[in-house]
């Protein structure tokens, strides 16, 4: 099981720290806060391999962060003689005697428990080059990646090999689909990994006589007999056509996996996620520590097919360690608001101390769009859709701008669910307003919402007088007259231009937002969005 | 903690050590096990021997050179403890030493080349420091990861890696370490620590530590007749005397003399093995093989260029006035049948006859 990552200089992670839970952890967070990096760092340190190539091969300036770069390049630059920055993946496991042999301190934070580290850095047999290239600090722009060298490491200090590392990753992206010789890549290790030894080499050995057979079939003899009697066109040599016999050739690289007799590169890209993460969370070995990572799965996959490969996700995870990054709000209330890692360029925040009946509520109503609240500067939690309208117009007239450009949310969370979305605000600290109907009852509108009131970043906003409900506040606080007039309307009578409000909630909300006239709004709406 | 279950094992040239160790390794395939030794040469041949048995080394046993265990699984794991930094250590630097004044204070210095190679003399003291320095989670570590660890030439340890060997012995590992400190022939390096406990002076070593090991004398050869065996005691009285299960019978079985002039036609006749103290040795143009490389094998007969002291003591057999005794026993008894030493003329004052009969029967 993993314990903790620790990247240092690496892409968008100067210096980061994520603890991670034993089961399901999902990362959110805003684009470019480095989910993708994330999972692509642990399969880095697990499998010392990027983009399925050995790191040392893939080594660039781009690896770097570019902060710890520019760094380095203006030390040098101010003639100081600054160490090449390094780039530092560290993976720690729990501490089981089985990983005895990758125990020690060596690593950044001198926990004594066992581990592996991939650690890139400079060459000191470059030395020499490396001190004629930056005699000239002008010339130098970025890190110079090829005068560095990469160890794979485990906390004892001595060298890792793939076969040493107790804990193997399925890294899944299924955002980038690539196409190699049939099937790609990934899925050829998936189903690697899926086989027995035995029954590998069961498959190879008939795919062998499998292209034995072939050149033994009489039309292909026959050919083979006309191309051999063309001797001395093109070669002195005799010409034959067969299958590539070959290692190089194995059923890896030829057979290709069919889903109801359809080759699986032109089976829909939704479908083709779908198989790879249930093929990767199917992986039966036992004894290794086996680690999931899984790339945004709701990219290609319909909602419907979602639920129900979400659902299968959450059933073979039990007893796995999964890292699954997402957008998406019904994937995270899915797998549970308490296994959510609200990702940082410094690190991860995990939230504890979520009321377990509103895990549970998210769960079977994962439509809520909870993800917004986690990823909102602040947000302000409204009634109804009337509601939302209205406060996205007031906030725009007190400030001049649009809340969300301010990082601002306004949600709509009908009713009850506003007290599960601040249950999940308080863990988070989040900034939230609480927009309410006073339904006739300030007090005890005020006493429902008590428990969150005494946080000092909940502010809790309830109608003020007698109005029970906006269209009433609203109509109270600009007239009979101006409101027909921004409208667009003429209702004789206050009573009838409520009816009229009450029974279109959203049009005349709607006209208001998008009217060139302003309104008064209510006292208790303008505290809202003042904060 | 002590364990009762440690065992030395002390044997005689020829009593199936290693043997001993790949049986014992084999016996137990759930057993997280370690096989070290100090030479690559053993090393490999262990290797070679369990693979014979196996196709394969077994995946729960370990081998690992004796410096390749102390500076990757003991010095390095936990650097930081004593020199305050991680990922310091490179290797092992096996031929050079250290300036012979610097103080043990100054570790980077005392411990390391400029290249922070270890010198080879201080990585047994410095895996004993860090030992100390991490309250003991190098021998943890290493409980944590063996069941049971297996030293084979025993004798070849000296200096600091008693030291270590004693924390290992405490560890609640299972230590199985056997050796002949009759054939103390190498060194694992040149410290002084323990100097009285070199050699023969290992098994006074042993003595100290009955609390923690047993000592077992296996004083039985199955390579050299009883007649070899005799001789070979007689360098080191003081120990067990061995008995051979080697009866057969060739003709010339024994320990003899020959004189330069006949050694020739001798070894024409029965070709047996030259050994020589080392690569000045006259030994007439015949080829020949160092006593030292010498260790672990097995031949019929051996032909001895012997050194002046090993001349000395076939007329005077005084193993007190003996320098070397070590490289005599090995030589002598790596010979299943013969051993005889050229000497410059017939001489009755030698203490073992001429093969002369045979010689001249054949």
């Amino acid at each position: 099981m993993l314990k903790k990552i620790v990247i240092k200089n690496y892409k968008v992670f100067r210096d980061f720290v994520l603890d991670l839970a034993p089961g399901m952890n999902v990362v959110v967070g805003d684009n470019a806060v480095g989910k993708s990096t994330l999972l692509e760092a642990v399969n880095l340190a697990l499998t010392g391999r990027l983009n399925g190539a050995a790191l040392a091969v893939e080594l660039s300036p781009f690896l770097f962060n570019l902060d710890a770069a520019r760094a380095y390049v203006q030390a040098l630059q101010r003639g100081e003689r600054p160490v090449p920055p390094e780039i530092l993946i560290e993976v720690y496991f729990d501490d089981v005697v089985e990983h005895a042999h990758l125990k020690a301190t060596n690593n950044s934070l001198r926990e004594d428990v066992p581990g592996v580290r991939i650690r890139v850095s400079f060459n000191e047999d470059f030395r020499e080059e490396y001190d004629a290239y930056v005699a000239d600090p002008a010339q130098v722009t970025t890190v110079p990646a090829e005068y560095y060298k990469v160890d794979w490491l485990s906390f004892s200090g001595n060298s890792v090999t793939a076969r040493g590392v107790p804990a193997t990753a399925s890294l899944i992206d299924a955002t980038a689909i690539r196409l190699q010789h049939g099937a790609d890549a990934y899925l050829q290790t998936i189903i690697g990994s899926n086989l027995e030894p035995n029954e590998r080499v069961e498959l190879s050995r008939s795919y062998r006589s499998l292209r034995e057979t072939f050149s033994g079939i009489d039309a292909v003899a026959a050919v083979n007999e006309k191309l051999a009697g063309e001797r001395g066109d093109i070669s002195d040599r005799r010409l034959t056509l067969s299958i590539d016999l070959s290692q190089r050739s194995g059923w890896e690289r030829s057979l290709v996996p069919h889903l109801d007799d359809l080759p699986f590169p032109y089976v829909g890209k939704g479908e083709q996620s779908t198989l790879k993460i249930l093929l990767a969370l199917n992986r039966k070995k036992v004894k290794d520590t086996h680690v999931v990572l899984i790339e945004e799965p709701e990219n290609h996959v319909s909602f419907s097919r979602l639920n129900l490969l979400i659902d299968k996700v959450v059933q073979k995870c039990a007893g796995k360690q999964v890292l699954v990054t997402t957008h998406s709000a019904f994937i995270l209330n899915k797998l549970g608001l308490d296994e959510l890692v609200l990702l940082s360029p410094e690190g991860g925040h995990r939230i504890t101390d979520l009321p377990p009946s509103t895990v549970e509520y998210f769960k079977k109503l994962p439509g809520y769009d909870t993800l917004r609240l986690v990823l909102a500067r602040q947000a302000i939690l409204v009634e109804g859709p009337s509601d939302e309208l209205i406060v996205q117009r007031a906030y725009l007239d007190v400030h001049g701008k649009a809340p969300i450009r301010a990082g601002i949310d306004v949600i709509n969370v009908r009713g009850l669910s506003a007290k599960r979305f601040l249950d999940l605000a308080v863990p988070l600290r989040r900034r939230v307003a609480v927009v309410n109907d006073n339904d006739g009852d300030p007090q005890k509108m005020a006493a429902k919402y008590a428990d969150y009131a005494r946080y000092e970043f909940i502010t809790i906003h309830i109608g003020k007088g007698d109005p029970t409900t906006l269209e009433p506040q609203v109509l109270a606080a600009n007239g009979l007259e101006r409101m027909n007039q921004v409208l667009g309307t003429s209702y004789p009578t206050e009573t009838a231009l409520l009816k009229f409000m009450l029974d279109n909630k959203t049009t005349w909300a709607l006209a208001v937002a998008e009217s060139p006239e302003t309104i008064i709004m209510p006292e208790y709406i303008l505290d809202a969005v003042a904060l | 903690m002590p364990s009762p279950c440690n065992r030395v094992i002390l044997a005689a040239a020829g009593s199936r050590k290693t043997q001993l160790i790949i049986d014992g390794a084999l016996e137990a395939p759930g057993r997280r096990t370690l096989i070290t030794t100090y030479t690559t040469e053993n090393l490999a041949q262990i290797t070679r021997r369990l693979q014979e048995v196996t196709g394969i080394v077994p995946g729960n046993i370990s081998l690992l050179g004796w410096f390749s265990f102390l500076v990757n699984q003991a010095a390095r794991p936990y650097q930081a403890a004593l020199i305050g930094q991680i990922d310091y250590i490179q290797s092992l630097n096996f031929t050079g030493q250290r300036f012979h004044r610097t103080p043990r204070e100054q570790w980077r210095r005392f411990y390391f080349d400029r290249d922070a190679n270890l010198y080879r003399d201080g990585v047994a003291d410095f895996a004993c420091r860090v030992d100390d320095a991490s309250g003991g989670a190098v021998v943890r570590r290493l409980a944590a990861m063996y069941d049971r660890i297996y030293i084979d030439e025993l004798q070849d340890l000296v200096g600091y890696d008693l030291d270590f060997l004693d924390r290992l012995f405490q560890s609640g590992i299972e230590i199985i370490a056997v050796g002949d400190p009759r054939q103390h022939t190498l060194s694992t390096n040149n410290s002084t620590r323990n100097k009285q406990y070199r050699g023969a002076g290992l098994i006074g070593w042993l003595r100290k530590r009955q609390d923690r090991c047993t000592v077992e004398t296996r004083a039985e050869s199955w390579r050299c007749n009883q007649q070899i065996c005799d001789w070979a005691d007689a360098i080191y009285p003081t120990m067990t005397p061995t008995k051979s299960h080697n009866d057969e019978w060739t003709g010339h079985d024994g320990v003899f003399t020959i004189a330069r002039d006949d050694v020739h036609t001798y070894v024409a006749k029965y070709r047996p093995m030259v050994l020589r103290h080392s690569r000045t040795t006259d030994t007439m143009g015949l080829p020949a093989l160092n006593f030292g490389l010498s260790k672990g094998s097995t031949y019929d007969r051996v032909l001895i260029f012997p050194t002046k002291p090993m001349l000395a003591y076939l007329k005077n057999s005084d193993p007190a006035r003996l320098k070397a005794s070590d490289r005599l026993y090995v030589a002598v008894t790596r010979a299943r049948h013969s051993v005889t030493f050229v000497v410059d003329r017939r001489d009755a004052t030698y203490a073992m006859p001429p093969p002369d009969a045979e010689l001249h029967s054949g």
